[in-house]
C-alpha cells in the first residue's frame, strides 16, 4: 500500500515537473534544438541574454516587486485588525457583516473590471503602483483565513495578557499574531505568487514601462505574427519566474507546515 | 518704441500658442504591441516626427496583443479615459459599431476623397458599413505561402513554380510528406491554422478560392451552408484524410512558423508580417508566394486598422485625422511596410524610391501586394468573436473526423443564425 503511495507521488511529481523541465531543456539550448532532443546539444546562455534585452525587465523587477509588497503589507496591516475584530469582538450585525465581506470571495475580480478603472480615474490613480494594486488590498480571503486562525488562540491568553496590562493593539500584537504565524506565511505565499501571476487587470489599468508589472511585459513573447520562439519564451518565463521558485525551494519546508497547520491546500 | 517691439515680440511669439489652443495638445493612442522589440522604437519615432511637424503630442501605449488592446481600450473608454485613436483587428468593426464606441470618417473632420480611394481597394474591404468608412487601413498583411525550396527539390518539384491550382497543391503537398520506416510523419507536406481565433482566417482564404464571399457588408448575414463553403471545407478536410498531407488534429497558429523554420513543415499558410522573422532565421532556401485557388490564386487580407472613438473631442478627432494622414503618407506608408514587413496600404507607396529598390532587392516583399486584387475581406460580424469560436470549434470537429464537412458547416450556420438575430433589423 505504501510503495503505491510513495509510486503514485513520483508520478505526479513526475508530472508536475515536466513542463519545467522542458522550459529548462529549450531555454539552455540554442533553437534547432527546441523540440528536439539530443544528449551532446550544445548549451548557450544567448537565450537569456536576448529575452532579456528584449524588453525592460529590471524596471518591470522591480515594479512587480513594489507591487506585491505593497499590497502584501497592507492586507496584513488592513486584514489583522478585521480579522480580530470578527473572532473576538461582540457587536450588533457582526455575522451579517461578515457575511458581506465573504461575499466579496464570490465575485470574480475581472467582472469588476470597468467599474475599478471608472473609480481609480476619478482619483487619478489610473496608471500608478497603487492603482494596480488599491483593488485588492482589502482581502476578504485574508480576512477570512485569519479570523479562523485567530478563533483558535485560547481565550485564556488573551485573558492573561489582559491581566498584564496589555492594551488591544499589544495584545493583537503580542499573542495574536505570534500564534497565528504559519496562517501568515502561508497566506502571504498565495498572495505573492497570485500578483506575481496577475495579468488583465496590470495590463488594463497601466500605460507605461514605469508601472507595468513583469507579466504584462512578458506578453512581448506572444506576438503572434512571428510565431513563437520556444527557446526565448521559455528563457524568459524561468527568469521572471525564479525569484518565486528560488523561495519555494529555500522554505519549502516551512511553506508546506505552513499550509499544513492552516489548513489551506 | 522699445515697448511696442517687446509687445509686438510677444505678439508673435504667443502667436503659435494660440493656435495650438484651438487644435488638441495631446491624443492618446493604443497600439497592439508588448513593449519591447522593435515596432514600438518605429512607432515612437513617428510620434516624435508628427510632433515636429504639427506640435501635437500622441502619446503611444502599447497594449499588447489585439484582444488584449481591444479590452484594455473598451474598458478605459467606458471610464471615460479611452484614447482618441487605436490599432484594432479590422474584422472588430461591426462588433466595435456594436459597442457604440466608433466615430466614423466624417465625424472627424473634412475627409478627402482622394485620400481614401487611395488605398487599395481590398484593405478597405473591412472598414465600410451603413454608407460609412470607420477605420483607416495601417497594419495590414495578407495570408501567403511560405515554402521550402530544399524541400521542393529533393521530392521532384520544381521549387520556383510553386502551385496555382487546389488539385496541384494537393499533389505537391502529398509529395512533400515525408514519413519514417515506421510511418510516422517527419515532414508534413503542408500545415494550415485550424485553433480557435485562426481557423477563420485559414477558411476565408479557401472559401474565397472556391469563389465564395462568407459574409455579409452589413456583418449580419453568413453563408456557411453554401456548397461553395462545403467544398472549401472539403478539400480542407481533404488534405489530411484523402492526401494525408496535413495533420488531422488541430494545428496552432503559433507552431506553424517554429515547424517551417525547423524542417517539420515543406509548406505553411501564414502572414506577410511574418517575412522578415523568417528571412532572419531559416537555414535553408525558401520561397514565398501567393496562396493557390481551386481554379486560380486567391487570398484574404488581414492585420489592423486605426479606429477613432466617438467620446474624443472635436479638436482630439481632427488632431486623430491629421495623424492617421500622417501616417499614411506613402514615404511612412513605404518605411513602415519595409520595416516590419507590412503591406503599404497604397499603391503610390510602392512608387517611392525606397520600397521600389527594396522590392528589387527583397522580391518576396513584392509578392503578397501583387496577390491583392485577388484578396477578399476578413470574415467580421457582429459577435464577431463568438462567431470566429464557433466556426474554429467546427472545422476541427471536420478535421477530425468528428463530423462530415457539410454537417459541420450547416451547425456552424444555424448556431450563427441564432447569435446575429438580433442584429437583423
Amino acid at each position: 500500500m505504501r510503495r503505491i503511495e510513495i509510486a503514485g507521488a513520483w508520478l505526479l511529481g513526475a508530472l508536475w515537473v515536466l513542463p519545467l523541465a522542458y522550459a529548462a531543456w529549450a531555454a539552455v539550448h540554442p533553437p534547432e534544438y527546441a523540440t528536439r532532443f539530443a544528449l551532446l546539444a550544445p548549451w548557450t546562455a544567448a537565450n537569456f541574454a536576448q529575452a532579456w534585452e528584449a524588453a525592460p525587465f529590471p524596471r518591470y523587477f522591480l515594479n512587480t516587486f513594489l507591487l506585491v509588497t505593497l499590497i502584501l503589507v497592507a492586507q496584513f496591516l488592513l486584514c489583522t485588525p478585521a480579522a480580530y475584530a470578527f473572532a473576538r469582538m461582540r457587536f450588533r450585525g457582526r455575522d451579517t457583516l461578515f457575511a458581506l465581506v465573504l461575499l466579496q470571495l464570490m465575485i470574480m475580480p475581472d467582472v469588476l473590471l470597468v467599474a475599478n478603472y471608472r473609480s481609480l480615474a476619478r482619483i487619478g490613480l489610473v496608471d500608478t503602483i497603487l492603482g494596480i494594486a488599491l483593488p485588492y488590498l482589502g482581502s476578504a480571503f485574508g480576512i477570512f483565513l485569519l479570523r479562523q486562525a485567530f478563533r483558535q488562540v485560547p481565550q485564556e491568553l488573551d485573558d492573561a495578557a489582559r491581566l498584564e496590562g496589555s492594551g488591544l493593539l499589544a495584545r493583537i500584537w503580542r499573542v495574536y499574531v505570534p500564534l497565528a504565524w504559519p496562517t501568515y506565511v502561508a497566506y502571504g505565499l498565495v498572495s505573492v505568487s497570485y500578483h506575481w501571476n496577475n495579468f488583465l487587470w496590470p495590463l488594463v489599468i497601466t500605460n507605461s514601462v514605469s508601472t507595468r508589472p513583469l507579466t504584462v511585459g512578458l506578453a512581448v513573447f506572444a506576438s503572434t505574427d512571428q510565431g513563437i520562439d520556444w527557446s526565448i519564451i521559455t528563457a524568459a518565463t524561468l527568469m521572471t519566474s525564479a525569484p518565486l521558485l528560488v523561495a519555494f525551494l529555500i522554505f519549502q519546508r516551512q511553506f508546506v507546515q505552513s499550509f499544513m497547520r492552516a489548513g489551506i491546500r | 518704441m522699445h515697448r511696442r517691439t517687446l509687445l509686438a515680440a510677444a505678439g508673435l511669439l504667443a502667436a503659435p500658442s494660440i493656435l495650438r489652443a484651438q487644435a488638441a495638445a495631446s491624443i492618446g493612442f493604443y497600439y497592439p504591441v508588448a513593449v519591447g522589440g522593435p515596432i514600438p522604437a518605429i512607432i515612437d519615432g513617428y510620434c516624435q516626427q508628427f510632433r515636429a511637424e504639427t506640435g501635437i503630442e500622441v502619446k503611444p501605449v502599447y497594449a499588447g496583443n489585439y484582444s488584449e488592446t481591444l479590452t484594455k481600450a473598451q474598458t478605459a473608454i467606458r471610464a471615460g479615459q479611452g484614447p482618441s485613436l487605436a490599432v484594432l483587428l479590422a474584422a472588430e468593426m461591426h462588433s466595435l459599431q456594436d459597442a457604440d464606441v466608433l466615430a466614423s470618417l466624417d465625424q472627424l473632420g473634412p475627409v478627402d476623397r482622394g485620400w481614401i480611394e487611395g488605398f487599395y481597394p481590398a484593405f478597405l474591404a473591412n472598414s465600410g458599413a451603413a454608407g460609412k468608412l470607420w477605420s483607416v487601413p495601417f497594419q495590414r498583411s495578407t495570408a501567403i505561402m511560405y515554402y521550402n525550396k530544399q524541400a521542393f527539390a529533393e521530392a521532384g518539384l520544381d521549387p520556383d513554380r510553386f502551385p496555382r491550382t487546389w488539385a496541384e497543391l494537393a499533389e505537391a503537398a502529398a509529395a512533400l510528406t515525408k514519413r519514417d520506416g515506421a510511418g510516422r510523419v517527419t515532414r508534413w507536406g503542408v500545415k494550415l491554422a485550424s485553433d480557435v481565433g485562426n481557423a477563420q482566417w485559414t477558411f476565408g482564404a479557401l472559401a474565397n478560392q472556391a469563389g465564395h464571399r462568407l459574409m455579409n457588408e452589413a456583418g449580419t448575414e453568413t453563408y456557411f451552408r453554401d456548397p461553395k463553403a462545403v467544398e472549401a471545407m472539403e478539400f480542407w478536410h481533404g488534405l489530411a484524410a484523402r492526401h494525408g498531407a496535413t495533420p488531422a488534429g488541430s494545428t496552432a497558429w503559433s507552431t506553424l512558423s517554429p515547424d517551417f523554420l525547423e524542417g517539420n513543415a515543406a509548406i505553411v499558410q501564414h502572414t506577410t508580417g511574418n517575412l522578415a522573422n523568417v528571412r532572419s532565421k531559416a537555414g535553408f532556401p525558401f520561397g514565398v508566394a501567393g496562396l493557390p485557388g481551386k481554379a486560380e490564386p486567391r487570398t484574404v487580407v488581414g492585420g489592423g486598422n486605426l479606429y477613432f472613438f466617438k467620446h474624443a473631442s472635436a479638436a482630439e478627432r481632427e488632431a486623430s485625422l491629421r495623424f492617421a494622414r500622417f501616417l499614411t503618407e506613402p514615404a511612412r506608408a513605404a518605411d513602415w511596410s519595409i520595416r516590419t514587413g507590412y503591406i503599404a496600404t497604397r499603391p503610390e507607396a510602392y512608387d517611392t524610391p525606397a520600397l521600389r529598390d527594396y522590392v528589387a532587392q527583397v522580391p518576396a516583399a513584392g509578392v503578397a501586394k501583387d496577390f491583392l486584387p485577388v484578396a477578399t475581406g476578413e470574415l467580421s460580424t457582429f459577435e464577431n468573436q463568438r462567431v470566429y469560436k464557433l466556426l474554429g470549434d467546427n472545422i476541427q470537429a471536420a478535421l477530425t473526423g468528428a463530423k462530415t464537412p457539410a454537417q459541420a458547416m450547416a451547425d456552424t450556420q444555424s448556431e450563427a443564425d441564432r447569435i446575429l438575430k438580433p442584429f437583423r433589423a
